[in-house]
């Protein structure tokens, strides 16, 4: 760790993305929220050590689930804070869309290789993002894998939709409600803690 | 208290606080973007643009200024120069090298493979685990135990090759 301070360096970078802003602000005002938005969402997982690898990665490597509580908080969070906006841009007749995906064989195989993937990469798409940016060299190179691995993908999509088919997006809301929809995922998520919790004391010995 | 403004820049700060603020600013860009966050469309775009520059693609229509104004560009972006301010708010910021030649190799091969899963699956750990499930769609959860197995594959690699 440098013991030398870099408070040159900060005002300096901090005008810079003044300036940014400043210039984005021309453009859309929209942009300009999210790249403030981003710019903290950033910040923050730079500060707390986030990372879903980890969070997927260290019950099975070291038995500790510290990290996996923490997703399954922001989890626990988001479901019915995703309902709420949902329900106040409805009323409010302001148009705002869930991420509800249509899903097939390509879910199930895309999911494995992503996991192999932000393993051996040291993080996932955000990581590797946050790591960029801490200065780690190993996670820029796996972000020009990424970049290739995306657009092989891209053009491989048809052949596996074709090949096996694909299945239209299951709002849970649609076939049970909104209160089912968020209580039962609240529930599976509450299993999952309990999970995490007997999983990292049977690992590390009561004691 | 003075304390407490120096755990602020310098951290770090728990996983739990991490959490909150996460999904406070994750409600935000969904509220904001009217679309929830995700990573690898937009890396996806950035690659198809490359392509058609390097001249490997000629069918895209996909220019500059498109990606220029898609707020996916801003949000990777801006996560980027969010850790990196981060790290120079805690006087940390520095050029990190590759500890060992084996790391690059599984640095490019991971990327390759995150990126082409991601791509097929429409999502990554943002998109779909983070935003699908609290989306409440079961592609979501799908995608999540898909991960789940992928991790545990991922880890008998690295136990073996890597560490």
């Amino acid at each position: 760790m440098l013991k030398k301070s870099q408070w040159k360096l900060n005002l300096g970078f901090s005008f810079f993305i003044l300036f940014l802003i400043l210039l984005l602000i021309q453009v859309s005002l929209q942009l300009t929220l999210v790249f403030a938005v981003s710019l903290a969402i950033g910040f923050t997982l730079q500060k707390s050590r986030f990372c879903f690898t980890s969070a997927f990665r260290d019950p099975l490597l070291v038995g500790v689930t510290n990290l996996t509580q923490a997703v399954i908080l922001l989890l626990v969070i988001s479901v019915p804070g995703f309902a709420i906006a949902a329900a106040i841009a409805d009323m409010a007749n302001y148009p705002l869309s869930l991420y509800v995906s249509p899903f097939g064989v390509h879910t199930v195989i895309g999911g494995i290789l992503f996991g192999i993937g932000m393993v051996l990469a040291g993080g996932c798409s955000s990581g590797v993002l946050m790591r960029i940016g801490e200065g780690f060299a190993m996670q820029m190179i796996a972000f020009v894998g990424l970049l290739i691995g995306a657009f092989l993908g891209k053009y491989s999509l048809p052949f596996w939709q074709t090949s096996f088919g694909e299945v239209p997006g299951i709002f849970l809301p649609d076939k049970i409600g909104w209160l089912p929809a968020v209580a039962v995922q609240l529930f599976i998520l509450l299993v999952l803690w309990k999970v995490t919790r007997w999983w990292q004391k049977k690992q590390n010995g009561v004691g | 208290m003075k304390d407490g403004l120096k755990t602020i820049y310098k951290g770090p700060w728990s996983y739990w606080v991490g959490a909150v603020i996460l999904a406070i600013l994750n409600i935000l860009v969904l509220v904001i973007r009217q679309v929830p966050w995700g990573i690898t469309t937009n890396i996806e775009a950035w690659s198809a643009w490359l392509a058609k520059v390097l001249g490997l693609i000629q069918n895209e229509d996909i220019t500059f200024e498109q990606l220029m104004l898609s707020s996916g560009t801003y949000l990777n972006l801006g996560v980027i120069l969010g850790a990196f301010w981060a790290t120079l708010a805690a006087s940390q910021a520095r050029f990190r090298p590759v500890k060992d030649k084996k790391f690059v190799l599984s640095a490019i091969a991971g990327g390759l493979l995150m990126g082409y899963g991601a791509r097929i699956a429409k999502g990554c750990n943002i998109g779909l685990v983070l935003n699908g499930i609290a989306s409440s769609s079961l592609s979501g959860w799908i995608f999540t135990v898909a991960v789940f197995i992928g991790v545990w594959l991922g880890s008998k690699i690295l136990l073996r090759f890597l560490l």
